[in-house]
């Protein structure tokens, strides 16, 4: 009886591995999905911080998260499985350079340019997200 | 009256082990991924807690041994030592996940890199868990966890689920190639609620609370309402971002993005608010994760345990209790992001969850330790349902974990 | 008198129990049981033993000699059966905690290692 039972489980999760090709999404998708959901995140918080809707302590904290999950994606980036053209790839890593400025350095105070970061993260979200598959 | 307080041990209880850094990231991705489409599995979580919390507490009140006391009593030291281990692996990578939750929320308020915090985190934890009386540990994170009641409020002041959310309830939107990440939170949701650890504690907590033959009602009262709060909590986290983060297209993968749906509807105030709330449920839960662990193996080896004696009258409970803590910091180190880790110990709670809920099936039959109180029929086939879904969820938790990377 | 049924009944119910002494000091769990085969054919429980070498024993025959290397029945404790006073659950013993060895470690963890750390009430 526990044979038989092993067997099945085992029957199940090699269908599951098998279909997972359909089941989920191979991993530059999801990586560039992911990617565009932090970008997102970063200019929302950017924008919000600027509107009096966080205060920048928030803000700032929040950064240092969007920045450990946003590192050295340009390096990642073009090895990964799935991507569809070089071009495409290429277009991501231009948008990523002043994205990823803007979240190492995000500008919380009256002094700097914060619509320009804004906007480039904008930018890098849309693309990336639309890459994604969104 | 004062018996009645002992709801506050409901309400902590689900504050650490129904909201904590892993169910705080769940709802919220939930919601900002598939709207309102995995409430379904927060009410089954929450079902199947309620039956589990209640039988528990009800076993510990007539019989007056804790489920770890049980287990190894009736299972042998050999079979005992499968929940035991698993247990001391899961817990320990939940624990530097709260820890990491707590220094988050820290963070947000001071602005400080979480990074520092961490250790002002786990000292706090320490503190608070080597001289704190129960009732402190008790009190202390439930009344804070109220603060989770303010979600509610963000909703009513965001207008409530916008109509075209509403269809998600019973048609959740999954798009290609994110039926793995739909099933994968199913099971994180169901995993990172239904956690042992949560049962070592509360039947732990009914001793220390000196509950017996006339607390019964008590027990299921405390039962329904503090998970029932705890579950309002989570479903609250899970409508915040659906109606904010998922038209952003932000999947809320960090703990501060969740704040920002507080954020939209109550300004500066909402975004501490929820950082309140992530401090408090985080603080709660490790306490309750790093206090579970060590009523588990303190009991399970018969020692001295609680809270309410003095480090020194139960010696290697609370040694134990203090190295848990150093291996938690440990892995907290390494820096890995703490929702991660709350993701990873979910995964490992999940795959054992089988061998760590079936001794419930035979302790609650066995009248030598509760009488004529046994189940009755109906409670026997809930907790062969509550293990259905736990085998299934064990099954389907490595591979979508892998399949997705994590969520 | 008990039965030979009884008998055995009892030795199942004893073996993972909690330990208690008379001032309610929980001092451990019974990891293994000694048993003399007496004149008369009937086997009669002797000795309660606890410690990591007997649980060792009980994991598995094999970590017998590994235990008994490594640990020289050093935490190995023998408590007769003559002390027992209740049985269930729950084992109460006729003695206070001081009077049995086994419940010395929580006093050597207390004195050697708690006390450096700050708040550990002594």
């Amino acid at each position: 009886m526990w044979k038989n039972a092993g067997i099945a489980l085992l029957l199940l999760v090699l269908l599951m591995m098998a279909t997972g090709c359909q089941l989920t999404q191979p991993a530059f998708t999801r990586t560039v999905g992911n990617a565009g959901s932090a970008f997102a995140a970063a200019e929302t918080t950017l924008s919000y911080a600027h509107e009096g809707k966080i205060t920048y302590a928030y803000a700032s904290s929040s950064f240092v998260n969007y920045q450990s999950e946003l590192e050295g994606l340009d390096q990642s980036l073009p090895s990964l499985q799935g991507a569809p053209s070089k071009q495409t790839v290429q277009h991501l890593l231009d948008l990523y350079k002043p994205a990823i400025q803007a979240v190492d350095a995000p500008c919380l105070n009256q002094s700097c340019n914060w619509r320009a970061q804004v906007a480039s993260l904008n930018r890098a979200s849309k693309a990336f997200l639309e890459a994604g598959g969104s | 009256m004062k018996k009645w307080f002992s709801i506050t041990l409901g309400i902590v209880t689900a504050t650490g082990g129904f909201l904590d850094a892993g169910t705080v990231a769940t709802s919220g991705e939930a919601g900002a991924k598939f709207g309102l489409g995995l409430i379904w599995a927060v009410l089954l979580a929450t079902v199947a807690v309620i039956l589990l919390v209640e039988m528990i507490g009800r076993f510990t009140a007539l019989s007056q041994k804790t489920y770890a006391d049980a287990i190894r009593e009736n299972f042998g030291f050999k079979f005992y030592l499968l929940p035991l281990i698993s247990g001391i692996i899961a817990e320990s990578l939940l624990l530097a996940a709260e820890i990491g939750g707590i220094a988050i929320a820290l963070s947000l308020f001071t602005g400080i890199s979480w990074h520092y915090l961490f250790p002002v985190a786990a000292l706090l934890v320490w503190i608070l868990s080597w001289r704190a009386p129960f009732s402190l540990i008790e009190n202390g994170p439930a009344l804070l966890g109220l603060i989770t009641l303010s979600f509610l409020v963000g909703i009513v002041v965001l207008g409530g689920p916008p109509r075209e959310l509403l269809p998600t309830l019973w048609k959740p939107d999954i798009k290609q190639g994110e039926l793995a990440d739909y099933l994968f939170l199913v099971a994180a949701i169901l995993g990172a609620t239904i956690s042992p650890y949560l049962l070592y504690f509360y039947s732990s907590g009914a001793r220390e609370e000196k509950w017996s033959r006339d607390s019964l009602l008590l027990n299921r009262v405390t039962a329904i309402v503090g998970m029932s709060f705890g579950s309002l909590g989570s479903i609250s986290l899970l409508v915040l971002g659906a109606i904010v983060l998922r038209p952003l297209n932000i999947s809320s993968s960090t703990l501060g993005e969740l704040g920002l749906a507080m954020a939209k509807p109550l300004g500066p105030l909402g975004a501490y608010l929820f950082a309140g709330a992530l401090f408090a449920t985080c603080l709660g839960a490790a306490l309750e994760v790093m206090l579970g662990v060590s009523y588990n193996i303190a009991q399970g080896f018969g020692w001295e345990w609680g809270e309410n004696k003095k480090p020194v009258e139960a010696a290697r409970f609370n040694l134990v209790l203090t190295i848990i803590l150093l291996v938690a910091v440990a892995i907290g180190l390494f820096g890995t992001d703490p929702l991660q880790l709350a993701l990873l110990a979910s995964t490992v709670i999940a795959l054992f969850l089988p061998i760590s809920l079936t001794p419930f099936l035979f302790i609650m039959n066995d009248p030598d330790y509760l009488g004529d109180h046994t189940n009755g029929r109906f409670a026997n086939i809930a907790i062969i349902c509550v293990l259905i879904i736990a085998f299934i969820v064990a099954v389907i938790a490595l591979p979508l974990e892998i399949l997705t990377g994590g969520g | 008198m008990a039965g030979q049924k009884d008998q055995l009944l009892v030795m199942h119910n004893i073996i993972d129990n909690q330990l208690e002494t008379k001032d309610q000091c929980k001092i451990g769990r019974v990891a293994d049981i000694e048993a003399e085969l007496c004149d008369d054919g009937k086997l009669v429980l002797t000795n309660l033993v606890t410690g990591p070498q007997a649980l060792a024993t009980r994991i598995s025959s094999r970590l017998r000699p590994v235990a008994e290397f490594l640990l020289r029945g050093r935490f190995e404790h023998h408590i007769p059966i003559s002390e027992v006073k209740e049985i269930g659950p729950t084992l109460r013993l006729r003695g206070m905690a001081k009077d049995y060895s086994v419940g010395q470690s929580d006093r050597w963890i207390a004195e050697h290692i708690l006390r450096w750390i700050p708040g550990n009430g002594r």
